[in-house]
């Protein structure tokens, strides 16, 4: 998004945001773009890990899912007010906080692989609480629950996600270039460098993992309020690969590739699920994706060399794993 | 005492179909530093291959056989054409792989569908025998030697032959390896081979153990596999089987008083030994 293209590109696409709701009339369309929005602040929120500290979690839907439930528990059992809504937001996004650090407490400071095996863990483990946990989650099944009169109105409710978006959006790329910012992606190039410089690679990690963890659970509450329902699916690792895999295909490490990926997988699966009908196989359109996002990791000259290029510095036999060690 | 013994047979016999499943994980991250996400996959393909073949031909030596085959095929393939161009770099290495998996599991669903399927029990194992009073079921007694075969001949391959002397060597210093004049390449192409057959077989004896198979189980199993590896030591062999039994054993016994609570524990399991020794009981290189 450099240069004056990229301003008036995203210039363009914003005011057809903003538009939208005046050229159709048809729900369908507006609750799909909420989620795009919606479910481009998750995957913006994994790209902060993935694309900008170069560290992969393979649980980030726990922050998502526990988001989307916390907001549905508190509105289905308080009421629904909008204070407690508020109340909802901020009890979700300390629990992402609190989350986030214990994990990376545990996981950080050993080698990177292991973050991916225990982020993966602690999802599962989440997925199994809200499963089993049926009197307090409706196990499988879910539940769903009223929200405020002010939200519900579904042209209001898109404006709020694309505000949401926007302010989301911009305050991270604030944050990613702020001098925190730089550090994250200076230990991304290059982590034995950055700790060699000077800097506690392991606290500035721990920072990277709790900001992504807190806007995952934003981005869950968000997706609460537009279901209006919640089940175990939130919390499912699928979740996670959708932000992998959206933000692979957008492009990691650029943030807003994030939303490019959350519009084309969206619609892309909106448009397959429509296909179903005609012939089951259309169900397994992850196939395609799958396809695309291995495509992309492997040859993919564009955001991945941005994001990734330390494998250059890397290339070869995999002499890493010496230097990886503890 | 019955149940006791019924809660044993059971997590050793869980904790060998995982060992086979871990110990690829773990000697192939060892050597290549590759920490393989399609691996459970892999293991849920020996599963739905080992039951097909055995509904198809009523054999079950010819359904373990072509299992460790597919897994085995299916090691080269991924290796060669994908996972050997990424070397070197984790992440890219993880993601890779985590896509692997995703193709896998879908491709799975295509050709089997999305259901639970059954996965039954060949005759001569059906039922259990009778020690005096202690009842143990066949098939978890066969799991368990299998377990103890594969385990002892991998112990073998790794410490008596010249194969096991390399990778063992690699393990330690790839470059030196290859400074000897070994071709290396060739040597990650044979282990990647083996630890997918060992997944592949580990699928297979997992579902006849449980009755059923689902596309879940390759996650699941993959998740208990990583489990495994974190609290054995990756690149361990011992560590790989001694967390196998561990897992197993904490899964069976658990499962039997508080059955929501046994990942949990698992997990839990794996946090404690991550605070207290982050390199796994017996990590450190040895193998």
């Amino acid at each position: 998004m450099r240069g004056r293209l990229g301003y008036v590109l995203l210039g363009i696409i914003l005011i057809l945001a903003v538009v939208l709701p005046f050229l159709t009339d048809s729900r369908a369309t507006l609750n799909l773009f909420t989620r795009i929005f919606i479910l481009a602040i998750f995957a913006m929120s994994y790209d902060i890990l993935l694309g900008y500290t170069g560290i992969v979690s393979f649980g980030h839907a726990l922050f998502f899912g526990s988001g989307a439930y916390i907001i549905g528990l508190l509105l289905k059992n308080a009421g629904p007010g909008l204070v407690n809504v508020l109340a909802g937001l901020v009890v979700a996004m300390v629990f992402g906080l609190v989350v986030a650090l214990l994990i990376g407490v545990l996981s950080l400071r050993v080698r990177d692989t292991y973050f991916a095996m225990i982020t993966l863990a602690f999802g599962e483990l989440f997925f199994i609480a809200a499963l089993k946990l049926r009197a307090f989650t409706g196990g499988e099944d879910g539940f769903s629950f009223r929200i405020p009169e002010l939200l519900r109105d579904r042209v209001g409710f898109y404006y709020l996600a694309l505000l949401a978006l926007i302010v989301v959006g911009g305050m991270l790329r604030t944050f990613l270039s702020s001098p925190t910012g730089k550090v994250l992606q200076a230990i991304r190039e290059n982590e034995r460098r950055a700790q060699a410089v000077g800097y506690d690679v392991f606290r500035y990690k721990l920072f990277s993992t709790a900001v992504a963890g807190v806007t995952a659970s934003l981005a869950g509450v968000l997706y609460g309020l537009q279901e209006r329902f919640v089940s175990t699916s939130v919390l499912s690792v699928e979740k996670t690969f959708d932000a992998l895999i959206m933000t692979i295909i957008g492009g990691s490490g650029t943030l807003y590739g994030a939303i490019v990926g959350s519009a084309l997988v969206t619609l892309v699966h909106e448009w397959f699920s429509g296909l179903a009908r005609l012939s089951p196989i259309f169900e397994r359109w992850l196939i395609l994706f799958g396809i695309v996002y291995i495509l992309i990791v492997l040859f993919f000259p564009g955001g991945l060399v941005r994001a990734f290029t330390y494998l250059t510095q890397r290339k070869g036999l995999p002499s890493a794993r010496r230097t990886d060690a503890l | 005492m019955d149940t006791f013994v019924n809660l044993l047979t059971n997590g050793i016999a869980t904790g060998m179909a995982i060992f086979l499943l871990a110990v690829g994980l773990s000697i192939v991250f060892g050597l290549m530093s590759v920490l393989n996400f399609a691996h459970g996959a892999v293991f849920m393909w020996g599963a739905y291959v080992g039951a097909w073949v055995f509904g198809y031909t009523g054999s079950f030596a010819l359904a373990l056989i072509s299992a460790i085959l597919a897994g085995a095929i299916m090691g080269v393939v991924l290796e060669r054409t994908t996972i050997s161009k990424v070397y070197g770099n984790h992440i890219l290495q993880m993601l890779l792989t985590v896509g692997l998996m995703l193709v896998l599991s879908e491709l799975l669903k295509v050709l089997w569908g999305p259901n639970i399927l059954p996965s039954p029990t060949p005759k001569f194992l059906e039922g259990s025998w009778d020690f005096g009073g202690i009842i143990l079921i066949k098939y978890r007694l066969f799991t368990i030697l299998v377990g103890a075969v594969v385990a002892l001949g991998v112990y073998l391959l790794l410490t008596r032959t010249r194969l096991g002397i390399i990778v063992r060597a690699g393990v330690e210093n790839p470059e030196m390896v290859q400074a000897l004049g070994i071709d290396i390449k060739r040597v990650f192409t044979m282990v990647f081979a083996l630890g997918s057959g060992l997944a592949a077989l580990g699928g297979a004896m997992m579902g006849p153990l449980g009755g059923a198979i689902s596309p879940a189980m390759g996650l699941d199993n993959q998740l208990l596999a990583f489990i495994v590896v974190v609290i054995g030591g990756l690149g361990s062999f011992v560590g790989s089987l001694v967390g196998a039994l561990l897992v197993g054993l904490t899964g069976a016994l658990v499962s039997w008083f508080v059955p929501e609570a046994a990942l949990a524990v698992n997990v839990l399991l794996m946090a404690v030994i991550l605070l207290l020794k982050p390199t796994g009981l017996f990590g450190g290189g040895s193998v």
